[in-house]
């Protein structure tokens, strides 16, 4: 069964793919229902084996590594699969009112979705560096089909570059990969982790990964295509951009440190990941605070935001671990939530230009709300997931006595707190003038209700912390806290 | 000594003048040759499978898809025969000095690699011989490591669906050279035509125990497609009819479906069966791959008998 439930969460959204190209019209919407339901269905059910073992590993095509390729879902794996289901899920929601899969726009989205959601899973599944690169390329080209896919021309220039970049990352994710396998003999992670040693070779290998992988994650100073793609994307898309698609990258940086290199020891390392990650709080935050447009605002705060998740390395330790992966789910969520209510402010108002936007409080209410409410979360804000990530990550940092990281986190918390205040005294200001908008239909009500139910799920997330907290230190591999 | 000396100085060169070459239509035609010399690397070194690839797929399909986008340009004189190569930049040398050392670097960790016998393929040429299999390559990208060239087909066909969002129904209107009027065409073209046919099914066949495979096959038949276009026997159409969408899924969709239904005989999952599931999945890819590839060349989103 437990092969079973693993070839769905990979293999059914990729056949329901392939049926949606093929299948006419009406048809195409159940190729899509097949393809997302049964996710979290087999999910739930891994979640429950994931509990009683601990570790779930499965051989693909019945070969054990070093010949073939090991799926390995651990409790880290999990959570973000779980992320990704709820995410394909709830904005594939919001997409279906913009993209019907029975018009020629729908034709084209659906299957890259679909795409995207079963290489998501594929990727977090594999403990194969070469099937990792693979999956990484079909998360990166489904993605940039989706960010073409309203043909928008400020997208498409935004997606080629994104496209040169995200190739050079994945040649220099490669070139480590082929030094890997030269060295050991091996491409899974675990087996190439107990041979692989910090020598020259080592050093280089793992460097080169990381580079490229930092690149896809558009870690500061790398971040360059991020705010043009996620601002310019159509919004269900910048939502999944934001919410896995860099995180997945970064996700890759965790297992190679911390896993493949684990017991390397390499401080100068960890701490300059770090420092990247503390410019890119900084940076991030600085540039959301002068930008103009609504998208702008939450792409750069992306850009900050991703910079916790560099935190884990100087803080190195269990609650560290805990606390960054929290950050990364809990945002996942309220980012999702963010762009969903900017995405609907854009195409009922027919701008996210700041200052065109006064009073929209009164106008689109529900959304407005669900940016208060999400960016509850990006600021830490108690009761909220993001509240959890960051109060955990500063008594971490306090413990340790790492003063410059306690800094970065107030500071970056100060920063969020400036940019969305910003926004939000400029949507709740009194209007000059008020036209009147359309009665909004069904579908606008659910995008609306879809992005509010993100933003409350950000914010339930600080309500149950333990059972996922728990689930996470089952899968830390560096033994007891520091 | 000598043809290793000559064929890595030459690669160096042609990469060279395929960046700084003075023309963009100069360094197109020196990045197929890149493509030609890398494809006698590849056979010098041993690697027939690797060196057929790169002809077909490296020099062959991507050099056609690259001239063809250079004529479009041309056409819309968005670029003129005698264009220099865009300005160098002053990063240009900053760039060079860090690739250089990166090389370096690279090259040092590589030769301190341990040489002890590679553990995969060890294991690998013990396991061989009990799928019936002579071709390793086709034994890893088929049998052993068959998630990676399954999620590989599949990389392809969301690749193009990419293009074709991009591209819009209006791609159907791109220009395409005109047919050369000429009587030796018809014979041209009833000769390649089946021969070409005849040598992808038997390079597919083939690949179950010799170099060859679908990839190879596949490029060949995007190869006799594109021959088709160009001599104006088959043209575009503005709407995919029901057998391209099927043409373009099917290696995706036979690959998962034969790997999921494993699991209901209680295998594991894509364990394949036997030496006909590899020929199966092989056909479906080379079909997939190669009408990708045509549908690619002609910008549009379908195929028509003639071309209007």
């Amino acid at each position: 069964m437990v092969a079973e439930a693993l070839a769905c969460l990979v293999l059914v959204p990729v056949v329901a793919a392939c049926l949606a190209l093929v299948l006419p019209g009406r048809w195409r919407w159940l190729a899509v229902a097949a393809g997302l339901l049964p996710l979290p269905l087999a999910m739930a059910w891994l979640t429950g084996e994931l509990g009683r073992e601990g570790l779930i590993t499965v051989a693909v095509a019945g070969f054990e590594a070093p010949l073939g390729i090991v799926w390995r879902l651990d409790g880290l794996s999990a959570v973000l699969v779980w992320l990704n289901i709820i995410i394909a899920l709830l904005v594939g929601l919001h997409a279906a009112a913009h993209y019907p899969a029975d018009k020629l726009n729908g034709f084209r989205f659906w299957p890259l979705w679909l795409l995207l959601s079963g290489a998501m899973n594929a990727l977090l599944l594999s403990a194969d560096l070469f099937n990792l690169f693979v999956t990484l390329e079909l998360v990166t080209l489904a993605a940039i089909g989706l960010l073409v896919v309203d043909r928008k021309p400020q997208a498409m220039r935004a997606a080629v570059r994104y496209l040169l970049l995200a190739l050079l990352g994945s040649l220099f994710y490669l070139l480590g990969v082929a030094l890997v396998y030269g060295q050991t003999g091996t491409l899974d992670l675990y087996q190439a982790a107990g041979v692989l040693q910090p020598d020259l070779l080592g050093h280089t290998a793992l460097v080169l990964m990381t580079v490229g992988l930092l690149v896809k994650a558009a870690i500061f100073p790398l971040h360059g295509w991020l705010p043009a793609a996620h601002g310019n994307a159509p919004g269900p898309v910048s939502a999944v951009l934001s919410a896995m698609v860099v995180k997945v990258a970064v996700y890759l940086v965790w297992r190679l440190w911390l896993w493949l290199a684990g017991d390397w020891a390499i401080p100068a390392g960890l701490t300059m990941l770090g420092l990247l990650g503390a410019l890119a709080i900084v940076y991030g935050s600085l540039q959301a605070l002068v930008q103009q447009r609504v998208k702008m605002i939450v792409a750069y705060s992306t850009v900050a935001q991703l910079g916790y998740l560099m935190l884990l390395f100087p803080l190195l330790g269990l609650v560290a671990f805990q606390a960054t992966s929290y950050h990364l789910l809990s945002h996942g969520l309220a980012k999702a939530a963010m762009f969903l209510a900017a995405a609907n402010l854009l195409t009922r108002l027919g701008t996210d230009q700041l200052g065109d936007l006064r009073g929209a409080d009164r106008r689109m209410p529900l959304d407005v709300f669900t940016l208060a409410l999400a960016g509850v979360s990006i600021l830490g804000l108690p009761p909220s997931g993001g509240f959890i990530a960051k109060w955990l990550m500063l008594q971490t940092a306090l413990a340790q006595g790492g003063w410059l990281w306690v800094g970065v986190i107030l500071v970056g918390g100060l920063l969020a707190a400036a940019y969305l205040f910003r926004v939000l005294a400029v949507l709740c200001a009194r209007p000059v003038a008020c036209p009147e908008l359309p009665v909004s239909g069904k579908a606008d009500q659910l995008t609306s209700l879809v992005a509010l139910g993100l933003a409350l799920a950000a914010l339930a997330a600080g309500f149950v912390p333990a059972p996922v907290l728990k689930l996470l230190a089952t899968a830390w591999p560096l033994g007891g806290a520091p | 000594m000598v043809i290793d000396v000559f064929l890595a100085l030459g690669l160096v060169v042609l990469a060279w003048q395929a960046l700084i070459g003075g023309s963009l239509f100069r360094g197109i035609v020196m990045f197929i040759v890149f493509g030609m010399v890398l494809t006698l690397a590849w056979a010098w070194l041993g690697s027939p499978d690797l060196a057929m690839a790169e002809a077909a797929i490296g020099a062959g399909v991507t050099g056609a898809l690259i001239m063809i986008a250079y004529w479009r340009l041309r056409r819309i004189n968005a670029v003129e025969p005698r264009d220099p190569s865009p300005a160098r930049s002053r990063l240009a040398l900053v760039i060079a000095v860090l690739a250089t050392g990166l090389v370096g670097a690279i090259g040092l960790a590589a030769v301190s690699a341990l040489t002890g016998d590679a553990t995969a393929a060890r294991v690998m040429n013990e396991t061989l011989p009990d799928t019936g299999l002579g071709n390793p390559i086709t034994g890893v990208l088929i049998v052993f490591r068959n998630l990676d060239t399954l999620l590989e087909v599949a990389v392809v066909l969301a690749a193009y669906i990419a293009a074709r969002a991009a591209l819009g129904r209006e791609s159907a209107d791109l220009p395409l050279p005109p047919a050369p009027d000429t009587p030796l065409l018809t014979p041209l073209v009833v000769t390649l035509a089946p021969l070409t046919m005849v040598v992808a099914i038997y390079l597919l066949k083939a690949g179950s125990q010799y170099p060859g495979g679908a990839f190879q096959a596949s490029a060949l038949l995007a190869a006799l497609g594109v021959l088709l276009v160009l001599t104006g026997r088959v043209g575009p159409a503005a709407a995919a009819n029901w057998l391209t969408r099927a043409g373009l899924v099917i290696g995706t969709l036979v690959f998962c479906l034969v790997g999921l239904g494993m699991l209901v005989i209680g295998a594991p999952l894509l364990a394949i069966p036997g030496i006909w599931a590899v020929y199966l999945i092989e056909a479906a890819m080379m079909i997939s791959i190669g009408l990708t590839l045509v549908l690619l060349f002609a910008g549009a989103p379908g195929l028509s008998g003639k071309r209007s």
